[in-house]
């Protein structure tokens, strides 16, 4: 054993090893209080951002029902099968486990799974911690099949999302719109959210007009996510707010009225039924009732629908999905006469007892053909009241030339043509009113008296939608006082509010005075119920109906086409709703357009024994 | 008799030395057991477990160091080192390899880290070297050349494991008992010097020729250079320390409470090295800088108690085991707090007592039965 002598010798060199070490420490603790204390927050800030995640949860899309409240959209639920991706270890070939897992399932469900391997790669990628649909909108017979098997097909999962969902069908379709899913958001709600689930987005129609009030506001979920991007845990979710519920306008029992009367439209073998159909209530200028022929069902729109057929109805020849009441411009033809006979009569250049010998034609200047009239054979004597009611193109190519352009083109100008009718749905067209004046500019050329002629009878360059036509048509109703149509008549916002009302908005008076709005309106009638009327197919038994048809002559792609037109109004003394049928490719008004709306006023009105449920209509019954 | 006698001596302890390695020993268990946490259903892993039993094996080697007379011990060191240097040799030969480096004695599911084993033998063998020396051999040139080649050897051996943070852990101990012994500031300054210029040459030519051999990027220069540009690859190289700042920074003042890190939880902080080198981010992100505060405290009781152990040790060899715990234990504490909050590179420098393994918590508790040895003997008994 070593004995040495005890050493408590002082040690300076122990001391300073003391000193250091103690400096050491303090150190340590100097730079803990600045990385916990000074900078806690800076941190907490970063751990939250790298496990933090948010995930937007989309509202439900609101209702939209009809004046009676009978819904015309809202959300169903669609069964969808889903897996997770988060149970699969980044070690392993992804997609291929994915595949063969889906494979496994489909197997067992008797389905085949559909999914593209950039699909599944890109949703785990970039949305590991959500569902990943792999089945959508199940049958219930395959939700069963599921629920039995679940508990031994572990990372699959029963997923319901809401699916945007039209019980009437096809039934307005072109005022309804439809809905589809864009990942375009606005940026801010992107950056707010790790996990965008973005909104239906409404594309036509109402969809599209009060999508901000039908889409509601969403709720968002947090999770905490591991570094492999799987959720550890949910840390509390936000509920979504519904959306507003939109009350149109229209009936949906007069809507099936016009769209059936616009379907059983009698047109020679060969043509196709292509055209539009508005109804107004005249007092306020409602929509009562809208269809457009090809129609299309937005049901299709649905993720679960297979992308050819979207894509046949979207490329279809005809244009099923093009709003003809709204978007299609046509000339107005012998239908624009009335608006040429006020503008005569406001600007005193022409009475009503101006009368015109008509032989069939006439030449006019030096017109390289003579004009005809739509009798070949002539009219005889005739004066503006049976002008019109025959539709004689003669006496309105002698009255329209007295009157002059400028005044018939103002006088269009007051009925809405060549504007925006203000319609509250859908992107409109304007039409077109040709003046001297535009002609010079566009064409550098003189407008001719043969113009002047032509305009008169609704042609040259004169175009028109039917919508303005239905406007045009309440505003004789009303005796000039012209109204903004609309379709919207309430949007209800989830809380109750109402937040939009739709109200009768008047436009303007026409600046014609009563006595001569009256001439006019006279002849409208006799156009209907005269034993010689172009409009008698129109006619009604017991119900005195106001109108006036049209046949106009126009170049397309399919060739020149005769456009059948019919406008008109009832009850004569006091209007209720006035109507505007377009045939596209008819054979005349009078023959093809006349007899569509005189069925529409038959049921609406109660004159038809074969349809008593809309004797109910209690608003239109007088 | 004899255990009447060691009975005696256990009276003599020193008790808050013993308090100190106790509070840390549960923390360690509890902190163990949180940096390894699963939520159920999943099992949970047996770590906090093993290091209890560790401790508890710990504990009877303690008491059997701190009661055999520490100058009976040193008589032996010439064969502690050789034991040492020969399993050192051992696990460059048949040592199990982990993550390219061999750093595992294994013996019947059980493994020791030979470098523990070194690091204490080197400690004894030094402090019975520069024991040995008269008071002019002290001050002579010579001293430092012996106490450099006796530590160089095992330094070299553990390089080529290779375990950078164990084999410079070697350096400040070395250094430390030559300062304490004695030996003149000159000589040490240029030893100093030299291993400097050593280093800045060496290191850089050993990294070229190992990405020469193994064809990629050195991660012991890859820690170098995180250290220096934290930014550099934060989802690779720099994911560690990153993570681990984020850690004990969000700690706060105090803390997300217990069992509530979510950088250890949901793994940003790896979980194959967080029981053992960032345990401490653990404690600092669940019990903030109060929590930081604790343990630092407890250290300083650790070693401000080892510095009086060695003012009163009853010979120069006491005086120089103890200074060599101390400044053992202050360097692992150091490296690895240092680590945690970005001051220092990382390096696989655990912290003594609290890092999850159980040749560390082995080797920690046989250096404080050391000290706790020449506190008892600095009587005669």
């Amino acid at each position: 054993m070593i004995i040495s002598a005890p050493f408590r010798e002082h040690n300076p060199r122990l001391r300073a090893v003391g000193t250091i070490i103690a400096l050491g420490l303090a150190l340590l603790l100097v730079a803990l209080w600045r990385v916990q204390v000074t900078h806690g927050e800076h941190y907490d800030n970063k751990q939250e951002a790298q496990s933090l995640r948010r995930i937007r949860i989309p509202a439900a899309r609101g209702e939209i029902v009809d004046r009676n409240g009978v819904v015309l959209a809202n959300n169903r639920p669609s069964y969808d099968i889903a897996i997770y991706l988060d149970r699969f270890s980044k070690k392993v070939d992804v997609v291929r486990a994915v595949q063969t897992r889906l494979s496994a399932l489909g197997a067992e469900l008797g389905m085949d799974p559909m999914l593209k391997d950039d699909v599944v790669r890109a949703h785990y990628e970039e949305r590991r911690p959500l569902p990943l649909p792999v089945w959508r909108d199940l049958r219930p017979e395959s939700v069963a099949a599921f629920a039995e098997r679940a508990s031994t097909l572990p990372g699959a999962d029963l997923i319901v999302m809401p699916v945007r969902q039209y019980p009437q069908g096809s039934l307005a379709a072109h005022l309804l719109g439809y809905v589809n899913k864009t990942q375009d958001g606005d940026n801010e709600d992107i950056d707010n959210f790790y996990y965008y689930q973005p909104d239906s987005v409404g594309q036509q129609g109402v969809e599209k007009a009060c999508d901000e009030y039908l889409r509601g506001s969403p709720g968002g979920r947090t999770i905490r996510v591991t570094p492999a991007g799987t959720v550890a845990n949910d840390l509390g979710e936000k509920q979504a707010e519904h959306g507003g519920r939109v009350t149109l306008t229209i009936d949906v029992r007069l809507q099936r009225i016009v769209e059936d009367a616009l379907a059983a439209t009698k047109l020679p073998a060969g043509k196709e039924l292509r055209g539009a159909a508005v109804v107004l209530d005249v007092r306020t200028g409602e929509v009562l009732a809208l269809a457009s022929v090809p129609s299309f069902d937005p049901n299709i729109f649905n993720p679960a629908t297979p992308a050819p057929t979207i894509e046949a109805v979207m490329n279809n020849p005809s244009s099923p999905m093009l709003n003809r009441a709204i978007g299609g411009r046509y000339p107005p033809g012998s239908t624009f006469k009335p608006i040429t006979l006020l503008a005569g009569l406001e600007s005193g250049a022409i009475s009503p007892q101006d009368t015109v010998v008509c032989t069939g034609s006439i030449q006019i200047g030096n017109w390289p053909r003579p004009f005809r009239c739509s009798n070949h054979s002539g009219h005889g004597p005739i004066d503006a009241y049976n002008a019109i009611a025959e539709s004689c193109d003669v006496w309105f190519y002698k009255e329209g030339l007295k009157t002059g352009p400028e005044a018939i083109t103002r006088m269009a100008g007051e009925f809405g043509l060549g504007q925006p009718t203000g319609f509250d749905v859908g992107h409109e067209q304007w039409g077109f009113v040709p003046t001297p004046a535009w002609k010079w500019a566009r064409h550098r050329e003189k407008w001719l008296d043969g113009n002047t002629a032509q305009l008169s009878i609704g042609q040259s360059f004169l175009l028109v939608t039917p919508m303005q036509m239905a406007c045009v048509a309440a505003t004789f109703a009303n005796r000039g006082t012209c109204l903004h149509p609309y379709v919207v008549k309430q949007i209800q916002a989830s809380n109750g509010q109402v937040v939009h009302e739709g109200q009768p908005d008047v436009r303007g008076h026409l600046s014609a005075n009563p006595e001569q709005l009256e001439v006019v309106r006279r002849a409208m009638l006799g156009a209907v119920h005269d034993p010689r009327g172009t409009a008698g197919r129109a006619a009604v038994k017991g119900l005195s109906i106001a109108g006036k048809t049209g046949t106009a002559e126009y170049d397309t792609k399919r060739g020149r086409l005769n456009c059948g037109w019919f406008i008109g109004f009832a009850p004569y003394d006091q209007p209720q709703v006035a109507v505007a049928i377009l045939i596209e490719d008819a054979v005349s008004g009078g023959q093809t357009a006349a007899p569509v709306a005189g069925k529409i006023f038959a049921q609406m009105f109660g004159r038809s024994a074969e349809d008593k449920g809309v004797a109910e209509l209690e608003v239109y019954a007088d | 008799m004899q255990i009447k006698r060691s009975m005696e001596m256990i009276k003599q302890m020193d008790w808050l030395l013993f308090g100190a390695m106790a509070a840390l020993a549960v923390v360690s268990v509890f902190f163990v057991y949180s940096a390894s946490y699963r939520p159920p259903p999943q099992p949970m892993p047996g770590f906090y477990k093993m290091q209890m039993m560790w401790f508890t094996v710990g504990l009877s080697l303690y008491l059997v160091v701190a009661l055999v007379d520490y100058r009976l011990i040193c008589q032996w060191a010439t064969i502690w080192y050789a034991i040492a240097l020969g399993l050192l040799l051992l696990v460059l030969i048949d040592g199990i390899k982990v993550y390219g480096a061999r750093r595992w004695l294994g013996w019947h599911g059980f493994g020791i880290q030979p470098a523990e084993t070194a690091k204490l033998a080197t400690l004894i063998a030094l402090s019975y070297y520069l024991f040995h020396r008269t008071r002019e051999s002290r001050r002579e040139f010579s001293i430092v050349w012996v106490a450099l080649a006796m530590m160089g050897a095992p330094f070299v051996l553990i390089m080529l494991e290779p375990d950078l943070g164990s084999a410079v852990v070697l350096i400040p101990i070395c250094f430390g008992l030559m300062f304490v012994a004695g030996v003149r500031m000159k000589h040490l300054l240029m030893a100093a010097a030299a291993g400097v210029v050593l280093a800045a040459i060496g290191l850089p030519i050993m990294w070229k020729l190992k990405e020469h051999r193994a064809g990629q990027r050195n991660y012991q220069q890859d820690r170098i250079t995180v250290f220096l540009h934290p930014d550099f690859d934060p989802r690779g190289a720099g994911w560690n320390r990153n993570q681990s700042v984020i850690a004990v920074g969000s700690g706060g003042l105090t803390g997300k409470g217990y069992l509530q890190g979510t950088q250890s939880l949901l793994g940003y902080l790896p979980r194959s090295v967080t029981p053992n080198d960032f345990l401490f981010s653990v404690i600092a992100e669940e019990q903030g800088f109060v929590g930081s505060l604790v343990v630092i405290g407890l250290y300083a009781v650790l070693l401000f108690s080892g510095l009086r152990i060695a003012a009163n040790a009853r010979d120069r060899l006491g005086m120089l085991l103890a200074t060599g715990v101390v400044v053992m234990l202050f360097f692992h504490i150091f490296i690895n707090v240092g680590m945690t909050i970005g001051l220092m590179p990382v390096t696989g420098v655990p912290l003594p007592l609290l890092s999850y393994g159980g040749s560390f918590v082995l080797a920690s508790m046989t250096a404080l039965g050391l000290l706790q040895n020449v506190w008892i003997h600095r009587r005669i008994y």
